[in-house]
């Protein structure tokens, strides 16, 4: 069938012109997940609904959460402290990250302390997120913020790291004095795509913390899943991470387009 | 990495009235590197003197490994010299000034601004009003007859015209002297012939003081008043050649075979 289709998209290319191989991906995309669903729905019939319920249950369950508008009260709840947490942990990140990998003084200072820190898990952080900011949404955000913060802290100072003399000798010779000239007009900049893939980074990263702190009772999506997990009610959990995915591929979405326009430079 | 210089000698170009050209002297001018083992090392400069007129045009060759860009930077103030100094009309070069123009091998445009901004970068770090700068990247860009690409992103642009994008950026801000570092090193040969007769144009209309380093001799009897010839091990001036040649210098030209000639014996020969 899929070939079948693929075959008389060609036959149309000629036509078609630039948008032929977008549109071939995207019926081929089409039928793959038509087929998963098949495999799923087949595989479900011979299993109870608590180990694999069928497509069409988790497509009513979706509805229903919907309809009843727990779904949408979940994900306000999630919502409430990923933002915060990414935020936070984004913009400090890439602002550490920048300093410490222009500033040789910083970079020396914090060194040892940025190589103890780094490898620490941000969920092995949960008890003194509960101790400072309680099983609540700021307890989550300093967890989701942690994790948003070393992947941005790397990509910044990578691409700092990255960016060429050459151009800061440049700049130099054309009156760029001082660090925070330079790092404005010529550092920022350069390093804009590495910074920018850090940050898409930790925007899709940052809904697995969201998940884990809301093991700890922070209400939310996670906290739906588990529950849901909980009663056995499998199809209700699945409802619920597919709702994770959506939020993520919206983001992802919004945040390419974004990416795209701010470095429509790049060769 | 390192920061930037604070420089105070640099980035007065507002305050003083433009001046056409200025004179360059290089003063016994030695770099030597940390840990050189016997027998001196790559760009290692010895005892460099020589000097170049207001409003002329003097090139420097040398073999490869003979210091020119150790002391092309050097001149620019990027990297400082351990021996002796550079004096720019007199007042020694202490770091990067805008009273230079340097323009490299490489570019080096700002990949993220557009042709305009990166003409008019330097301008931005000027005391001149909003609309001065534009009239100033206008002319610039008509200077190098990249008008109509004033929009466009360096990614779009050929070899030659990245390096003209480069030459009216440091044109821009009205520097003394333009120094330049094997700047049509990069482009294939026609480009570079037609590179050179436009920088000789620009010359000729702006009176600059230019210090061009290349290893292209045909190219330096092209350009220059004066050839600077090196020797390396360590890095010396061998000998100053005066190109006693009208322009615009015809290739084919006798008197032109004879100076290259004379310079590449300079070069090949052995102290």
């Amino acid at each position: 069938m899929a070939t079948e289709t693929a075959s008389r998209v060609d036959e149309d290319g000629a036509f078609a012109g630039v948008g032929l191989g977008d549109g071939r991906r995207l019926l081929r995309g089409a039928a793959g997940v038509v087929g998963f669903l098949l495999v799923w729905h087949a595989v479900s019939l011979t299993q109870d609904p608590f180990v694999l319920p069928s497509p069409v249950a988790v497509a009513g369950a979706f509805a229903g959460e919907l309809a009843s508008g727990d779904m949408t009260t979940a994900l306000y709840q999630s919502v409430r402290h990923w933002i915060p947490g990414t935020v936070a942990g984004t913009g400090l990140g890439v602002a550490a990250g920048v300093a410490f990998a222009w500033s040789g003084l910083l970079d020396d200072l914090t060194a040892p302390l940025v190589r103890t820190l780094r490898p620490v898990p941000p969920l092995a952080l949960i008890g003194f997120a509960i101790a400072w900011f309680g099983i609540n949404d700021w307890g989550a955000a300093f967890i989701i913020a942690v994790g948003a913060f070393w992947i941005n802290f790397y990509a910044a100072y990578g691409a700092v790291e990255g960016v060429s003399e050459d151009l800061l000798d440049v700049g130099r010779t054309l009156g760029v004095r001082g660090d925070l000239d330079a790092v404005r007009s010529i550092v920022l900049p350069a390093s804009l795509p590495g910074i920018m893939t850090g940050i898409r980074t930790g925007l899709g990263r940052c809904w697995m913390p969201v998940v884990a702190s809301e093991i700890f009772g922070v209400p939310g999506v996670g906290r739906e899943i588990i529950r849901a997990s909980n009663n056995l009610r499998v199809d209700r959990a699945i409802a619920y991470i597919l709702v994770l995915s959506l939020m993520y591929l919206l983001v992802d979405v919004a945040f390419r387009a974004v990416e795209r326009r701010a470095l429509a430079w790049r060769a | 990495m390192a920061g930037v210089n604070g420089d105070g000698a640099a980035g007065r170009d507002g305050e003083t009235p433009p001046t056409a050209a200025a004179s360059v002297a290089l003063d016994g001018v030695g770099k030597t590197y940390s840990g050189d083992g016997e027998g001196g090392s790559v760009g290692a400069l010895d005892d460099v003197s020589f000097s170049v007129a207001d409003g002329e045009f003097v090139c420097l060759v040398g073999p490869s490994g003979c210091g020119k860009t150790t002391l092309f930077r050097v001149v620019a103030g990027l990297t400082e010299a351990t021996d002796g100094r550079v004096l720019l009309d007199g007042t020694e070069v202490t770091g990067p000034t805008t009273d230079m123009g340097v323009v490299f091998q490489e570019y080096h445009l700002f990949p993220w601004l557009t042709v305009e901004e990166n003409v008019g970068f330097g301008l931005e770090r000027s005391d001149r009003s909003a609309a001065e700068r534009e009239a100033r990247v206008d002319e610039m860009l008509d200077l190098v007859g990249l008008t109509e690409f004033r929009g466009a992103y360096p990614k779009s642009l050929s070899g030659g015209m990245k390096q003209r994008v480069a030459i009216a950026r440091s044109l821009a801000v009205d520097p003394d002297l333009l120094l330049m570092d094997e700047p049509f090193g990069a482009v294939d040969a026609q480009t570079r012939e037609m590179l050179q007769r436009e920088l000789l144009d620009v010359w000729e209309s702006t009176g600059k003081t230019v210090l061009f380093v290349t290893h292209d001799v045909a190219e330096a009897v092209t350009l220059a008043d004066r050839v600077v010839v090196m020797a390396a091990d360590p890095g010396r001036v061998r000998e100053v050649v005066d190109v006693d040649v009208e322009r615009p210098r015809d290739r084919g030209d006798a008197a032109f075979a004879e100076y290259v000639g004379r310079v590449r014996e300079l070069i090949g020969a052995h102290p």
